[in-house]
């Protein structure tokens, strides 16, 4: 039985994790941008740079992630992670929960920060700062979670 | 300044919104799947969507629990940015009305995670 997106399943694999190290690293550059900028730094310019790199690259990996999923699902998880490895399955279920979470956090970040103005006070500024640093984190611990489950059983 | 100008405040405003729909996404991911809210269940063997309380064999919710959540958090944000409601609730201390939102914010995120990685913790 055929699964949707199935034959193309290892180049959109390849991809997801090309836009997911790219997404990585934007908002983490992000993050360190907004914390120095909570610590009385300027940093507009490269908020509003990582304010739309972060989230392309971000939105372009989850959908990636999105279409791969059915034949994870059906392929992957049904058949192997379900009968042999249930702890793996929810391991993978979890970091697609920090994935969700971590596309909320940056989303907000980015366009916060973007907007973010020179005499912004402090206590803002270290508020998008929590946010950008959660979402990164989220992202890290997601990305290393991702890695672990393909090196067990890629589509 | 009226912060619809665009103004320097136009920065306050945008975190507000995006606290608001960061908060909303939180919840709008959360509750559907603990309260077996019924969702648009995708069954990638046969290609069907169907409404379901509890999935069966390969069936999968992810897209719904998204969908919602992003649906329930664009709203908020939406409502946020036009009408400015955080702003108003908190108009005497806005510096608290901040730390109240971003923790509001924060902690349903924080839920989230626990609540998933009390999940994860239970099936090793």
């Amino acid at each position: 039985m055929s699964v949707i997106f199935e034959s193309a399943a290892r180049p959109l694999l390849l991809a997801h994790a090309v836009f997911a190290f790219a997404a990585l690293f934007a908002s983490t550059h992000h993050a360190a941008h907004a914390v120095l900028s909570a610590l009385g730094r300027v940093q507009e310019r490269e908020l509003r740079r990582f304010g739309w790199i972060a989230p392309a690259c971000l939105v372009a990996q989850a959908l990636l992630g999105l279409a791969l999923y059915p034949t994870y699902r059906v392929r992957v998880r049904a058949p192997d992670f379900d009968r042999l490895a249930p702890a793996v399955a929810q391991l993978f279920d979890f970091k697609e929960h920090l994935a969700a979470l971590a596309l909320a956090l940056v989303l907000a970040a980015a366009f916060a920060g973007a907007r973010q103005r020179r005499d912004q006070p402090k206590p803002q500024r270290w508020t998008l700062a929590t946010l950008s640093v959660g979402g990164a984190a989220m992202l890290w611990t997601a990305t290393i979670i991702g890695l672990y489950v393909t090196a067990r059983h890629p589509v | 300044m009226d912060e619809s100008s665009g103004g320097p405040d136009d920065g306050s405003r945008a975190l507000r919104a995006a606290l608001a729909g960061v908060a909303a996404f939180a919840l709008g991911y959360l509750l559907p799947g603990t309260l077996q809210l019924p969702t648009l269940a995708y069954d990638p063997l046969r290609h069907l969507f169907s409404l379901q309380r509890t999935l069966t064999g390969v069936q999968m919710r992810y897209f719904s629990d998204l969908l919602t959540a992003t649906s329930a958090s664009l709203i908020t944000f939406a409502i946020a940015w036009r009408f400015h409601w955080i702003k108003r609730l908190n108009r005497l201390k806005q510096a608290q009305g901040f730390s109240v939102a971003a923790g509001v914010a924060l902690s349903l995120v924080a839920l989230d995670v626990a609540y998933y990685l009390s999940r994860l913790l239970a099936a090793v």
